[in-house]
């Protein structure tokens, strides 16, 4: 049977150019997702990408306010609506606490948690007006545990896990449901940024992680994909304020 | 009814409530289904089973390996629940029993299924706690204590087996419409659900799809602990 265009979800991923995002629109795709695809700039494969999944290209920087109006109001005039938002988009520098510029270290708060912060104010004066929204933010072990030599990254997302809370806790009675996902290790480009810090190997790092993991692998974008396809899916329709931990057991703390 | 190479999962509590929405959802998304409860149970094969024996529970998972060619996941989702007794007027027969189906049939179900998985070196068991147990209650403690019990047991098997392909879960509901909430129970007050973000409770369907996505898409889980409870703890 054929699917109204009208009636297709919308969701918005953003940080979609590569890795998680990638792998996230990908599978909400072929969940039945009209799909946007966020990343900062692009440079040829976000716009493959929306041609791939026939979806929409919004470059931009979410860390910008006037870029998140204006993205949010070019998908909500080429797609109509927006019934979920996975916010994934993280900037990500490692330096020691009293090392890192104020620049630096701001950056990744500015994109991570401020940037995610307004396009959620974006999006859900349209899901208010439906009655009926998701949005996952887009974790990481790191802000449940912490990590040396990555405070701000860190502090972005412990920030985001309690905004997925509060905006549990606030949108929840208007059928706009919040949760978040906390991975640990994802096998993915930014573990480079990982093995640089430690001064190993992409391959070094990912076997020094995968020691880490009680399963003993790294995760992969697919599993994590997975959980943002449940959370936005009709599955998840009780939870709400919760943070999955698809983490292969690396902590197995309440988050 | 599935093919015969469909794959096997066995939900104690089967009867009722939550394990009979599992294992309905389970049987509607291709899977055989075998039901382990003190009653018949709508499944592919009924077991009538005490869970808290443990070498009954032993006997019913080689049923179930033996009656399917294979066990691929396991749902331990037996209980039931008391409320409004105050901790001095638990007995210790009340104590004893709740321990008894919660956590020991928790350990009765791990134990009997587990060996079947480990010898395929795959497989799921996702153990049915409560949000109780996470955020605490008053005048059930002796069921919050159980519960909470299994918290321990599943993260610790699920690390202890962590090297296998075998993975251990937890789905932690949300008081949810089932039997085993009374008609006159706290937990259905509309005061009560007034404090919830959703404002309801939580569908035992919704629990199933929790569970199920746990045992379909749940590789990358261990220890995990899974709330589809509504709000009621965030």
């Amino acid at each position: 049977m054929a699917v109204d265009q009208s009636e297709r979800r919308v969701a918005l991923v953003t940080g979609a150019a590569q890795g998680l995002g990638h792998a996230t629109a990908l599978r909400l795709a072929a969940d039945g997702f009209a799909v946007a695809v966020n990343d900062v700039r692009d440079d040829g494969r976000l716009t493959r990408l929306a041609e791939s999944i026939g979806g929409l290209s919004l470059p931009g920087d979410i860390a910008d306010p006037m870029a998140v109006t204006s993205m949010v109001a070019t998908l909500v005039a080429e797609l109509g609506r927006v019934d979920a938002l996975v916010a994934n988009a993280a900037a990500m520098q490692m330096g020691p606490f009293l090392e890192q510029s104020a620049v630096d270290w701001w950056r990744q708060i500015d994109v991570n948690l401020s940037g995610h912060f307004r396009l959620v104010q974006a999006v859900v004066p349209h899901m208010r007006a439906a009655g009926s929204g998701r949005i996952v933010l887009i974790a990481s072990e790191w802000g449940v545990s912490g990590h040396a030599n990555a405070t701000a990254y860190a502090a972005s997302k412990a920030g985001l896990i309690a905004l997925a809370k509060g905006l549990a806790r606030e949108l929840g009675p208007q059928g706009i449901l919040t949760n978040a996902v906390a991975p640990a290790y994802i096998d993915t480009e930014q573990l480079q940024v990982d093995a640089d810090d430690a001064g190993v190997s992409l391959e070094q790092i990912k076997a020094i992680y995968a020691d880490l993991i009680p399963t003993g692998r790294i995760a992969t974008v697919e599993d994590v994909a997975g959980a943002v396809s449940f959370l936005v899916g009709s599955g998840g329709s009780a939870v709400v304020g919760q943070t999955l931990q698809p983490n292969g057991g690396v902590v197995r703390t309440r988050a | 009814m599935s093919g015969a190479d469909a794959p096997v999962v066995a939900v104690t509590g089967a009867a009722s409530g939550i394990g009979a929405a599992t294992a309905a959802l389970f049987r509607d998304r291709g899977w055989r289904t075998a039901g382990i409860d003190l009653r018949g149970s709508d499944t592919d094969l009924s077991l009538v089973q005490d869970v808290t024996d443990a070498a009954g529970m032993r006997a019913a998972a080689a049923e179930v390996a033996g009656s399917f060619g294979r066990i691929d996941a396991a749902v331990a989702a037996a209980g039931y629940y008391e409320e409004g007794i105050d901790v001095c007027d638990i007995t210790q027969a009340q104590w004893d029993r709740m321990l008894a189906v919660i956590l020991g049939g928790a350990v009765n179900t791990c134990s009997a299924v587990l060996p079947h998985l480990l010898a395929r070196d795959s497989g799921s068991i996702v153990v049915i706690s409560s949000e109780l147990a996470l955020g605490g209650s008053a005048t059930d403690l002796h069921y919050v204590a159980a519960k909470g019990a299994v918290l321990g047991l599943v993260k610790s098997l699920a690390v202890e087996v962590a090297a296998t392909g075998v993975r251990l879960n937890v789905v932690a509901p949300g008081p949810t419409d089932t039997p085993l909430l009374a008609e006159d129970s706290l937990w259905r007050k509309a005061d009560y659900l007034r404090t919830l973000p959703l404002g309801r409770l939580v569908r035992p369907d919704e629990i199933a799809e929790a569970v199920h996505y746990l045992t379909t898409e749940g590789s990358a889980y261990c220890g995990e602990v899974l709330s589809p409870n509504a709000g009621a703890v965030i």
